[in-house]
């Protein structure tokens, strides 16, 4: 009986190893690997050609002092304050306004949801288009309103608006799930207990859905900034991080710096700095709003 | 009491509206795309925008297919989703199931790193990748796309928790009947998954078919482009001829809203289980 047991035991951590094996292999080699050597790259002088140099901390202490990694931190910051309050707030009154059962519900869920499907270059010709100065739709319909045209995508003080403006459009539907989700777990009886009570629908808003989703809330905030911090592609393809660099965010200036100049130690330290940014802003934000449930 | 009713239906009706509005402003982009894209090209740009054309033409289609590789484009995102979804379906399931159900030595620390990698932005692996690929001269083929897509563990966090979920019952009485921890994985655990590997398979697939800044580095010839890269490449060469893009736009919406109408419901269950955005 014993010598089953350990026998039993020998093949289980067998199995376990085999079954787990692939991915831990994969993991070692697309991840774990390239984590440390990225971290050892960025104490290098690295390019594509010659041998890395070793410089100890000089490009961490260049990107201290660099004038345009900071204004790309800044547009990042910039970006992600753009974003986030409308994609949270936003996405949590829809999902409450498509939570109550009308006729066409389904429908008009697709066609929020819809734009998250497309991919981000299709949402950025789009967006380059309707944004156009002279011929574009939105100036078209501000016109109406008696609103001079301006060159939205040109001008540094309307481009990052702008692609804040195409990414809510492009991800709502994403966040309008998640909250639907929640949504659908809170009872009816609560809302029915209100309702008798006198309550209208912003008082039930306000007073039961808020707080019953809360802990989504949390999460939906957290998950919203590590995407908006990471954001590229909007940016790659709407202004390619112009006008005079003003919608430079972090990842365009890493992937300028690494891929276009070939200056992959500093790229690397440019990453590691986003990765160290990104997990203390995790961690703050758990500890200041996750407070009351942990 | 009908005063009440009476209010509340009022009160919906409002709502109801707004979210018609919405929902109607949410798609006119895409309608403008489409429109754009069935004009002549003299026609698109006009003092007063129609929104239904004058002129009906395909020649936007028929310049886009002709000058650009859009259908290899196309062939190349398939092919890239299509094996990311398969790889992770293959090696996640496995893994999952492994930390869900079985005790072995370590197992508690290896799924603490596991999820622990999950923290790791895309950016930060992307420069050694890039080398790597470029020592083992995989760079610019279809398995240096696929490769990274393989070791995101959000799928084997997802699928551990799905087996978790499950009751233990039918997986001892087979194992009394003396099979082992292989042929109940496969014969009886992987068909309960269903709903959760289909899940996983969509946003999988959908995730790999919109990857952006990867592929843009690990792919420098046009005939290698997957569909956004290529795609974006049109705004640079075309960059006034908006019928041309809003074509090329419009076809490399089309699987996406098919996949979407056939799979909706999976698509939505796999975001409310990840809730991990792209």
């Amino acid at each position: 009986m014993k010598f089953s047991g350990f026998s039993k035991r020998v093949s289980d951590a067998i199995a376990g190893y085999v079954l787990l094996l692939p991915f831990l292999i994969v993991l070692v080699v697309v991840v774990l690997y390239p984590l440390i050597q990225g971290f050892y790259m960025s104490f290098h002088n690295w390019g594509i050609f010659g041998d890395p140099v070793w410089v100890g901390l000089e490009n961490y202490r260049q990107l201290w002092t660099d004038n345009n990694f900071r204004s790309s931190l800044w547009h990042t910051v910039y970006f992600v304050l753009l974003t986030t309050p409308p994609l949270v707030i936003l996405g949590l009154l829809l999902a409450a306004g498509l939570n109550y059962p009308f006729r066409g519900r389904t429908l008009v869920r697709g066609m929020i949801f819809f734009p998250y499907l497309l991919t981000v270059s299709i949402v950025g010709i789009v967006w380059r288009w309707m944004l156009q100065r002279n011929y574009g739709l939105v100036n078209y319909y501000l016109g109406k309103m008696g609103i001079a045209p301006l060159g939205w995508l040109a001008e540094a003080r309307t481009a990052m608006p702008s692609i804040a403006l195409a990414t809510i459009w492009w991800t709502i539907g994403f966040n309008l799930v998640v909250f639907l989700a929640a949504l659908q777990d809170i009872p009816e009886e609560l809302y029915e207990a209100a309702r008798i009570d006198g309550a209208g629908p912003v008082k039930s808003f306000l007073r039961i859905t808020v707080p019953l989703v809360r802990p989504t809330t949390i999460f939906v905030v957290i998950m919203q900034v590590i995407a908006s911090f990471q954001v590229f592609g909007q940016v790659f393809v709407m202004t390619g991080g112009g006008p005079y660099g003003s919608t430079r965010t972090v990842v365009q200036y890493l992937y300028e710096q690494g891929f276009r100049y070939f200056r992959m130690g500093y790229a690397s330290a440019i990453a590691y700095v986003l990765f160290f940014i990104m997990f203390v802003l995790t961690i703050v934000q758990w500890r200041v709003m996750g407070r009351r449930e942990l | 009491m009908s005063a009440v009713r009476r209010k509340m239906s009022t009160g919906r009706v409002f709502g109801t509206l707004v979210m018609y509005i919405v929902g109607i402003l949410w798609v006119l982009p895409v309608l403008w795309m489409v429109s754009t894209s069935l004009k002549p090209e003299s026609m698109i740009m006009e003092a007063v925008p129609r929104w239904i054309p004058a002129v009906f033409t395909l020649s936007n289609y028929q310049g886009v297919l002709e000058r650009a590789a859009l259908f290899k484009w196309l062939l190349n995102s398939v092919i890239v989703a299509a094996a990311a979804t398969f790889g992770v379906l293959a090696i996640d399931s496995m893994a999952g199931y492994a930390f869900a159900r079985i005790s072995f030595p370590g197992r508690d620390v290896l799924f603490m790193i596991v999820v622990a990698t999950l923290m790791v932005p895309a950016q930060v692996t992307m420069i050694p990748l890039f080398f790597m690929l470029n020592e083992a001269t995989l760079l610019n083929t279809h398995l240096a796309l696929v490769l990274p897509r393989l070791g995101v563990a959000i799928g084997v966090f997802m699928l551990r928790q799905f087996f978790l979920s499950l009751p233990h019952d039918l997986e001892e009485a087979a194992a009394i009947d003396g099979a082992s921890r292989y042929r109940v994985f496969v014969q009886i655990a992987l068909p309960l998954a269903k709903p959760a590997l289909s899940a996983l398979a969509i946003v999988t697939f959908v995730w790999a078919w919109n990857d952006f800044m990867w592929p843009l580095i690990a792919i420098s010839t046009q005939d290698m482009y997957t569909l956004p890269i290529g795609l974006s490449t049109l705004a640079g060469y075309y960059g006034r001829e908006y019928g041309i893009q809003m074509a090329g736009a419009v076809i490399a919406s089309l699987p996406v809203f098919v996949v979407f109408l056939m799979f909706q419901r999976q698509f939505i269950q796999g975001i409310a289980l990840t809730g991990l955005k792209g």
